[in-house]
């Protein structure tokens, strides 16, 4: 019966570092994503995401005439505070 | 059981943030700790979102997450993107925070840690925030109209105009005094100027990095910038010791500021991919690294403050700047309590990414919070030093002179005394040759950080390094709000010329870029000289105007704000804009008053004109420094001449103001609100947009039926 139980507990535990591991790679996973996001690095993506969604269709531009075109757009107006 | 519970945690935050706030208002004696400012801060910002802001999403805007935002209606993957609300955050942060809450109130700390750090607070909680949550609002309602457009449909065709030259005279004097803050900081400094000169070359590598070898990898390059420019900071020691290099990059005040008038054409005129993007790549990876070290840095090392809750210069006797506590110290500080700036990035991009409408206030109100929390770190990191070397680096030579023993005998007679040998080892232990008249703030707030970061990591040994570090990183940045403004400033002198003549609006045709670009480098480039040649060392005129117009561009945001609120028939709470706008224009008005017609000549331009005409005429003045004492006569005039245009602005925009606020509380069946017709969005209540997959393909999955 004792030998059952520690065998349990052992699961268990091992069932909690199991879900640990698993929290702390979601954590990193989304950490990633928000700083790939934040400075711009998954925009094409999202564009091209965009694209396949949007019921009227452009041309789809390649990834450096995209990243052409978004810098363009961005430092065309205020963007950048005292 | 939960909600008894919240009450009394929220009214211990409360009690302690209060009993904070008294420590430093009524501490008198033995220096205060720095944990004090942070505690006051920290629980007063969090009370103020819980509570305030709450407030004015609930019962003012009535935020409606029911309601398809811009960003949901448009999504075009360019534009209009959904985005997360913390990486959103992290995004309008970034665009606000900038040299204000870092140099205003370094500045302003002449009056002493009290005045300044009381209105940082104060001025975030009731005037910053609201002004940005609210514009923020009402750009989302809008489909993401900039302050221009708003103000042209819910105040007038005029008000609209007023806010577009608003924007444009705040664009060039910012310009040229935050570029003034560069020169005052580089000059003569070999080590300074080589690192942030080396910065150039190694933007324009990333630029070629991102656009030929691997398109948008913004991420992996950035990482490769950021070490080399942390490398040329510790190079730039090596250049300071080298005689032959040394002798290179020892530039005087006038020879860097044609170099930055070159560096802003060129940026403005460059293609942006070459360039500028790059470059803010960078400043925005440091300048989040070096902000957040600082935070972390007071936070451990827990600094004295040995600045005096008041100085006698409250007065207005001032060195660092003329001018009394009212209405000098609320100019000064500026963008770290409120900033008309940030009015057109909360009708910019924000507004066209935002999910929700309630995200408003967390990006809106919470951003602005942060942004006053660095202007209270400022603060500190200025207060941490000794009064007097405070004083001998801020002041002008004209005032305290140009030796240390001139300046350290100056400085003592005024109460804080400081020895000659202090301010000639300070130099040499953070590897300048003198750290005397560099006023600007700049300089002050290196030394403060530098002495924060090697109480925590190096020691003594690492103060020269944490030293050129802080002067790099606020120069990078300031760098990044110069070329960016340039070009900004460029396509609205673009915009404005085409309505003369219209090819001239085409932003690819190249006369016209190389045209505008001129006209817009050549406006903040004479701001520019004339403050580096100035013999009250430019900031003196030039910070105050910059934050006249600052404050002056929150104004004409509050009185669009409030105009919208009494079209949405909120005139119980119209107090909540009303008070801030009126305070504003209170204290513009007064201090452009007394820049014009003060007759102290250190505080009014006119004054100081006629001191120096005078003295041509009394022929005190050599017959070889004539024409340039006629120059800086000239420069003072127009100045005023410049202050008087932005008083007149905000007296026009008000009266405008008044008569639209008169036609809607007569009921005028003209005045209608222009808010887009109401949406429901297709999002289901729990979709956060956390990724880009997630984001497109989310709404069809779980498209709310109906």
């Amino acid at each position: 019966m004792r030998s059952l139980r520690t065998e349990a507990q052992g699961h268990i535990k091992q069932l909690r570092a199991l879900a640990t591991a698993l929290w702390m790679k979601r954590s990193a996973s989304k950490l990633w994503l928000g700083i790939r996001e934040w400075c711009g690095d998954s925009a094409y993506e999202r564009y091209v995401q965009a694209q396949r969604t949007n019921p009227e269709k452009s041309c789809l531009l390649t990834p450096a005439e995209f990243y052409v075109e978004r810098v363009n757009r961005r430092y065309s107006r205020p963007n950048r505070c005292c | 059981m939960k909600r008894p519970i919240s009450v009394i945690i929220w009214i211990v935050v409360a009690l302690v943030g209060a009993g904070a706030l008294g420590g430093i208002a009524f501490h008198r004696g033995e220096p205060l700790n720095a944990t004090w400012f942070v505690v006051a801060a920290g629980c007063c910002y969090l009370v103020a979102y819980r509570s305030y802001s709450a407030f004015i999403a609930a019962r003012l805007l009535t935020l409606d997450d029911s309601r398809a935002t811009p960003s949901e209606r448009h999504d075009d993957g360019r534009d209009f993107v959904p985005t997360n609300k913390w990486i959103l955050f992290g995004h309008h942060f970034a665009a606000i925070a900038g040299p204000g809450p870092l140099v205003g109130p370094t500045l302003a700390a002449q009056f002493g840690y009290l005045p300044g750090t009381l209105w940082l607070i104060a001025g975030a909680v009731f005037a910053g925030c609201v002004q940005d949550f609210i514009i923020l609002f009402c750009s989302i309602r809008r489909d993401g109209k900039t302050l221009g457009e708003i103000a042209r449909e819910e105040v007038s065709q005029r008000g609209g105009f007023i806010a577009q030259l608003a924007v444009l005279a705040i664009m060039v004097i910012l310009l040229g005094v935050v570029a003034l803050v560069i020169v005052n900081a580089l000059k003569s400094s070999p080590w300074a100027t080589f690192t942030l000169a080396a910065t150039i070359p190694i933007a324009l590598l990333l630029g070629l990095y991102l656009r030929f070898l691997r398109p948008g990898r913004v991420l992996e390059a950035s990482f490769i910038g950021v070490a080399l420019v942390l490398f040329v900071v510790v190079a730039g020691q090596w250049v300071a010791d080298s005689p032959s290099w040394a002798r290179v990059f020892t530039l005087s005040g006038v020879t860097l500021a044609f170099a930055l008038i070159a560096y802003g054409f060129a940026a403005s005129a460059l293609p942006v991919w070459l360039l500028l993007a790059p470059r803010d790549y960078l400043s925005a990876f440091i300048k989040a690294g070096a902000i957040f070290s600082l935070a972390a840095g007071i936070l451990l090392v827990r600094p004295q403050v040995l600045m005096p809750p008041l100085t006698r210069f409250i007065d207005g006797s001032g060195p660092v700047f003329a001018g009394k506590i009212f209405p000098f110290c609320f100019i000064t500080i500026a963008c770290g309590a409120i900033s008309g700036f940030h009015s057109l990035i909360s009708s910019g991009t924000t507004p066209k990414m935002i999910l929700r409408e309630s995200h408003a206030r967390f990006i809106g109100y919470g951003a602005m919070l942060m942004e006053s929390f660095v202007g209270v770190m400022a603060m500190i990191a200025a207060c941490a030093m000794t009064p007097g070397v405070y004083f001998a680096i801020n002041s002008p030579a004209s005032i305290v002179g140009a030796t240390s023993d001139a300046a350290a005998a100056t400085i003592s007679s005024w109460g804080y005394p400081l020895q000659a040998q202090t301010m000639t080892e300070l130099a040499r232990s953070v590897g300048e040759q003198t750290l005397l008249n560099r006023a600007g703030g700049a300089p002050s707030l290196a030394v403060g950080m530098a002495q924060i970061f090697s109480s925590t990591i190096g020691g003594p040994r690492l103060l020269s390094i944490w030293y050129h570090f802080a002067i790099m990183f606020e120069a990078l940045f300031i760098l990044t709000v110069l070329d960016a403004g340039t070009r900004v400033g460029r396509f609205m002198v673009q915009e404005l010329g085409g309505r003369v003549w219209k090819p001239f609006a085409r932003t690819g045709w190249w006369p016209g870029i190389l045209i505008s670009s001129a006209l817009i480098v050549g406006a903040w480039g004479y701001f520019l000289y004339q403050g580096v040649v100035d013999p009250l060392g430019g900031i003196n005129s030039l910070w105050p105007l910059f934050g006249i117009s600052n404050q002056l561009l929150a104004a004409v945001a509050l009185v669009v704000a409030t105009t919208i609120l009494l079209k949405m028939n909120r005139l119980r709470w119209i107090w909540l804009t009303l008070i801030p706008m009126a305070w504003l224009v209170i204290i513009t008005m007064t201090a452009s008053y007394q820049k014009i017609f003060d007759p102290n000549p250190r505080l009014g331009f006119l004054s100081y004109a006629r001191a120096l005409a005078a003295q041509i005429a009394a022929g005190k003045i050599p017959a070889a420094k004539i024409a340039d004492t006629q120059r800086v006569i000239f420069n003072q005039r127009l100045d005023a001449a410049v202050t008087a245009v932005l008083a007149a602005m905000i007296i026009v925009l008000i009266v405008e103001a008044l008569m639209q606020w008169y036609r809607i509380l007569s009921s005028d069946p003209k005045s209608v609100l222009h808010e887009t017709a109401y949406v429901a969005t297709r999002w289901t209540e729990d979709f956060s947009g956390a990724s880009y997959a997630g984001a497109h393909a989310e709404p069809e999955a779980s498209a709310m039926e109906g």
